[in-house]
């Protein structure tokens, strides 16, 4: 048997259309390799910023999972090397529970017992249910309401229905949703912003913070940066969001429905051209002239720096990064580079940027990873200077590697020059070496 | 609270063993779930992941599948894969979405049978049970499936039931147990699903015994002497050298040894030839009754466990010492048994033991 790696280039792709996506690309359609290179997100609560940790995000939170043990095996992990022991809990469902539901019984006392249990009360218990009440299609408001009534906590659910990851509400969707449920209306600060979309910080000198306070705003709130919970609870003040990761605008719709609180939304991008002009649709959008020079021409001088050292680079791409794969490839073409892989997952979404790298790059191959055909994919067989990606660097284990993957968020001008200038410190290392 | 805990975090479940006695085997796993319970048994209970390749997929299930039970689908999926991948066997794994819609997994297997023309196995894990004993039914599925009766016997060779990584804690420990039974004068020693893949295991009639080195294998090792006389032993070889050399100390303490069954009895075994020691075996997992000492215990809740410490007044422990995390106020001494299953604690490919 021929033991092939599925890929179609870009220009392929590029010809056959939105509409005519191949199987081999759908998820839904084949069994789903998760190698080595996928594990950081191919699983609601795998490593990263699954649904379990997010939804430890309210400060002072704790989380019971209510599951099989399954559910909650590599929770494991995530307690011994994230500080995050303290708190999970868990309640394990029985053969009996799963078909039954009896389960749903006993999880106002056993809140109670894990609130009893901690030296000082929780400010809320995320309830972490999975597939089984899924399927069962439990009423977790009703269970979560019983549950505060009972401990006298307030206790959200956190849904990590893998089941529902490609469906309307996927998982990393809804427990955004959670974790800003608690927030309660408040009078309004005109001068208040809060960034919405990630759960760990944007780097501290990212502009969109300077450009915030440029146009009059005082107090920036993110999630991540709240040091307790009555600060989480200001988040309600805000005069508006911006939300910055498209996955928060579920939560984004149900706080301005809430709190009246409406959002702008914003996208992470690399070409600096469409940085500035996003910066431009949002200071129209608000009524104001944004001054983003210095910040493009820092940028600007970063990615020229790597460029003019290390000209005609050839890159691989993966999707376990902060960044949309395609986008970024993209980027990469038009600032001169070479893109050889793309290991994405290809929608109708990312077409805007797959027929534009056609044009540039027909060529360049684009793989899914959750193809079981990767299994034969031969780590000596690509090319790429570097790889950017988790998942890249499985692929290609000798080349140079930025990750890109790291907690703190990069955006804007700041991201496109910190990815740079990472990218000349990797090639460095390389050299010295 | 029966099922809650407050300091632990779960142990491995079925669908991690019965994953893991399939690896090396050179068939195409599927797991039946949506992709998380994938997500758990490759990125934490299978440690062999990061070393070596094995065709372990998510069937992917979405939640139409499961609603409408569109099993054709999988199978189709599982077709389109067996023609890009080279596999002797398919091998289905539940997990709780199945459970939950009640799958028939003796449909799925005859489905698959026909449609893939490969042997099909299945697994009725639940993802609710502990690994050994999704081990145990399918170290049962694979000898009663593929052993072949006809191979003649090897006089010399041996077989190894029950060396699993979730078992032993080590992706390299198999080596170690090849040595000393080689010492013992096996020429050919074959551990079914690590190190060894399925031609071993279909010639699992010809050796001239099996060693059973954890619970889960006691089952599969009656079935292979009942049909086919081949007798079996029942021994951890491969006790550290660092826990032995705690025993010289233990004259008239009491201990608790905590870890699955083979190889804490092994434990204690040895305590025993050289000390005059009170050693009670407790587990989490399978005790088998054949091995079973009066005082030896099950343990089932968190909070039971930590009475039970309490009330005995331990001396030493050995286990993992994740597990004492549960009791606040044990004051004795821990010696530490790393068990996989359980923390998730190795020997790594380079003999460092950790996560």
């Amino acid at each position: 048997m021929k033991q092939e790696v599925y890929y179609i280039t870009a220009a392929e792709l590029a010809a056959r259309g939105r509409k005519d996506i191949p199987d081999e690309l759908q998820s839904s359609r084949h069994l789903i390799y998760s190698s080595p290179a996928t594990l950081s997100f191919n699983s609601p609560g795998a490593q990263g910023f699954g649904v379990k940790r997010a939804g430890l995000a309210v400060p002072g939170s704790v989380m019971l999972l209510v599951a099989p043990g399954c559910c909650g095996r590599n929770t494991t992990m995530l307690s011994k090397l994230g500080g995050y022991s303290d708190r999970f809990f868990y309640l394990l469902m029985d053969d009996t529970d799963i078909v039954t539901g009896r389960h749903l019984n006993k999880i106002s006392a056993a809140v109670k017992e894990v609130v009893d249990s901690l030296a000082e009360k929780p400010t809320a218990v995320m309830i972490c249910i999975t597939c089984v009440d899924a399927l069962l299609g439990t009423d977790m408001d009703r269970v979560c309401k019983k549950a505060a009534d009972h401990a006298g906590v307030p206790v959200l659910p956190c849904y990590m229905y893998a089941l529902t990851r490609e469906g309307r509400v996927p998982p990393m969707t809804q427990v955004r949703k959670s974790v800003y449920s608690l927030l309660q209306p408040r009078k309004k600060k005109s001068t208040t912003v809060n960034l919405l979309g990630e759960f760990a910080p944007f780097l501290d000198d990212s502009e969109i913070y300077d450009i915030l306070r440029q146009i009059g705003v005082r107090k920036i709130n993110e999630i991540s940066r709240c040091r307790d919970f009555d600060e989480y609870l200001s988040m309600a003040e805000a005069n508006f969001n911006l939300i910055l990761n498209p996955e928060c605008r579920l939560a984004a719709e149900d706080i301005k429905r809430r709190l009246g609180i409406p959002g702008i939304e914003l996208t992470r991008l690399y070409q600096i051209d469409k940085i500035h002009r996003q910066y431009e649709l949002l200071g129209g959008a608000l009524g104001v002239a944004i001054d983003d020079q210095i910040y493009f021409d820092q940028a600007k001088k970063a990615v020229d720096d790597f460029t003019g050292k290390y000209p005609n680079t050839t890159f691989a791409i993966g999707e376990c990064l902060n960044a949309g794969s395609f986008e970024l490839a993209l980027a990469l073409l038009r600032y001169g580079h070479r893109v050889s892989e793309i290991y994405g997952t290809v929608s109708a979404e990312n077409f805007i940027y797959i027929e534009k790298i056609a044009q540039i790059s027909p060529q360049t191959k684009i793989y899914t990873n959750l193809s079981p055909t990767m299994i034969h994919y031969d780590c000596s067989d690509g090319v790429a200077d570097i790889t950017i990606g988790k998942d890249a660097e499985y692929y290609h284990p000798y080349s140079v590697n930025v990750p890109w993957n790291q907690e703190r968020q990069p955006f804007g001008y700041s991201g496109l020059r910190h990815l740079f200038e990472e990218l000349s410190e990797a090639m460095e290392r390389r050299g010295n070496h | 609270m029966k099922g809650l805990l407050k300091y632990l975090s779960p142990f491995a479940p079925d669908q991690s063993g019965a994953a893991g006695v399939l690896y090396d085997l050179g068939g195409i796993t599927v797991i039946c779930d949506a992709g998380g319970c994938t997500g758990n048994i490759c990125g934490f209970d299978e440690p062999r992941w990061f070393v070596r390749k094995s065709a372990i997929f998510s069937a992917g299930l979405r939640d139409m599948d499961a609603i409408l039970g569109r099993d054709d689908r999988l199978i189709e999926k599982l077709k389109d894969t067996a023609k890009k991948i080279d596999a002797a066997f398919a091998a289905i794994i539940g997990t709780p979405v199945p459970a939950v819609i009640a799958t028939d997994f003796r449909a799925l297997k005859r489905m698959g049978e026909k449609r893939c023309g490969l042997p099909v196995i299945t697994i009725e894990c639940t993802g609710t049970n502990l690994y050994d004993a999704g081990e145990e039914e399918t170290y049962m599925e694979l000898f009663r499936t593929f052993v072949d009766p006809e191979t003649p016997t090897e006089e010399y060779a041996a077989g190894v039931i029950g060396a699993t990584p979730l078992n032993i804690s080590s992706v390299i420990a198999d080596q170690k147990i090849r040595e000393v039974l080689k010492e013992k004068g096996y020429e050919h020693v074959y551990c079914y699903g690590m190190g060894d893949g399925l031609d071993a295991l279909k010639k699992a009639a010809s050796v001239k015994k099996l060693f059973v080195i954890a619970s889960s294998g006691l089952k599969a090792a009656k079935y292979m002497e009942k049909t086919y006389g081949i007798p079996y032993e029942v021994t951890y070889p491969i006790l550290p050298a660092s826990v032995k050399e705690t025993f010289h100390r233990l004259h008239g303490k009491k201990v608790l040894v905590i870890h699955q069954q083979v190889l804490a009895n092994e434990i204690r075994n040895e305590i025993q030839k050289q000390q005059e020691a009170d050693v009670t075996v407790a587990s989490w997992f399978m005790l088998k009754k054949e091995w079973k000492q009066p005082q030896d215990v099950l343990l089932k809740t968190e909070n039971g466990f930590a009475e039970y410490v309490e009330q005995q007044g331990f001396d030493v422990i050995y286990g993992d010492r994740y597990l004492a995390r549960a009791l606040r106020n044990y004051q004795g001494e821990w010696i530490h048994v790393p068990h996989f299953a359980v923390s998730g604690e190795y020997e790594h490919d380079n003999g460092e033991i950790g996560l």
